[in-house]
């Protein structure tokens, strides 16, 4: 879901703060998206993994 | 102990330990996304891989408590977010919060993209972690309001409040426009690490006016 934008009007430049919030939505995603890609710890999955076959 | 054989289980055993199974799959499904949520909340990748791990082993104590088609993702967020805050309670009595912002979400310097972009981790480190949460949940994640209400148990009106004042302040803060006037019972219900650190610049920045 996108951040408090305001309604654009085709054609014209866009505000300051839209500009804001695209670079800060690209920002975070560069930021987060990492933690997301990264492999699950295998201390993490060997804990689920016991508790599933007791 | 050897392994269920289902086959010869009445219905009922049959559905439990179907629910079971489907209860790990669920949690190892949703560790990416808790992942992103703990790191938004402590601002450290090793406190973010502390947090989870304490959350899962929490989830799967209270397993019995889920219900079956109910949730499974709020229910988590849930448990993360309650797990954080008694770490905060408990640190605050123990531990000094002047953390160093510029830690804050590390990673090599190779990896780092651009000046603008340390200035973001810096500065979302700096905010409470009720608003970083949202807006990550929000920009992110890409949740609506309400799922982000149902995982946090926070109103929608307050995530509003809280992801518009988060953006606001990052902006303030960023292009050196006016600072987002913060009242203080805000900074109060905002749990987080960030805004005490905030506070504690702040009243070192009025200290070195008034010497």
């Amino acid at each position: 879901m996108p951040l408090d934008k305001k309604p654009g009007v085709r054609g014209r430049t866009p505000s300051p703060d839209a500009a804001f919030d695209l670079w800060l939505q690209r920002g975070l995603h560069a930021m987060f998206d990492d933690v997301a890609k990264e492999p699950i710890p295998p201390e993490l999955l060997a804990l689920i993994d016991r508790d599933r076959k007791r | 102990m050897p392994p269920l054989d289902v086959a010869t289980l009445p219905d009922a055993d049959v559905s439990a330990v179907q629910s079971q199974e489907c209860f790990h799959d669920m949690l190892v499904g949703c560790l990416p996304r808790l992942r992103q949520q703990a790191m938004a909340l402590t601002r450290r990748r090793a406190d973010a891989d502390d947090l989870v791990q304490a959350a899962v082993t929490n989830a799967l104590a209270a397993q019995a408590s889920f219900i079956p088609g109910t949730n499974f993702k709020a229910w988590m967020a849930r448990i993360l977010r309650n797990r954080f805050l008694s770490d905060v309670r408990r640190r605050r009595e123990t531990v000094e919060m002047d953390d160093a912002p510029q830690e804050a979400f590390s990673r090599p310097a190779s990896q780092e993209a651009s000046i603008a972009m340390d200035e973001l981790r810096v500065n979302l480190a700096r905010l409470p972690a009720d608003q970083r949460i949202a807006l990550m949940m929000s920009a992110v994640q890409g949740l609506s309001y309400d799922e982000m209400s149902a995982e946090l148990g926070v109103a929608v009106g307050t995530l509003k409040c809280r992801v518009f004042r988060a953006r606001k302040q990052l902006q303030a803060w960023l292009l050196g426009e006016a600072p987002v006037d913060a009242p203080a019972k805000a900074a109060k219900i905002d749990a987080g690490l960030g805004a005490r650190a905030h506070v504690k610049v702040n009243r070192a920045a009025t200290r070195g006016l008034h010497a």
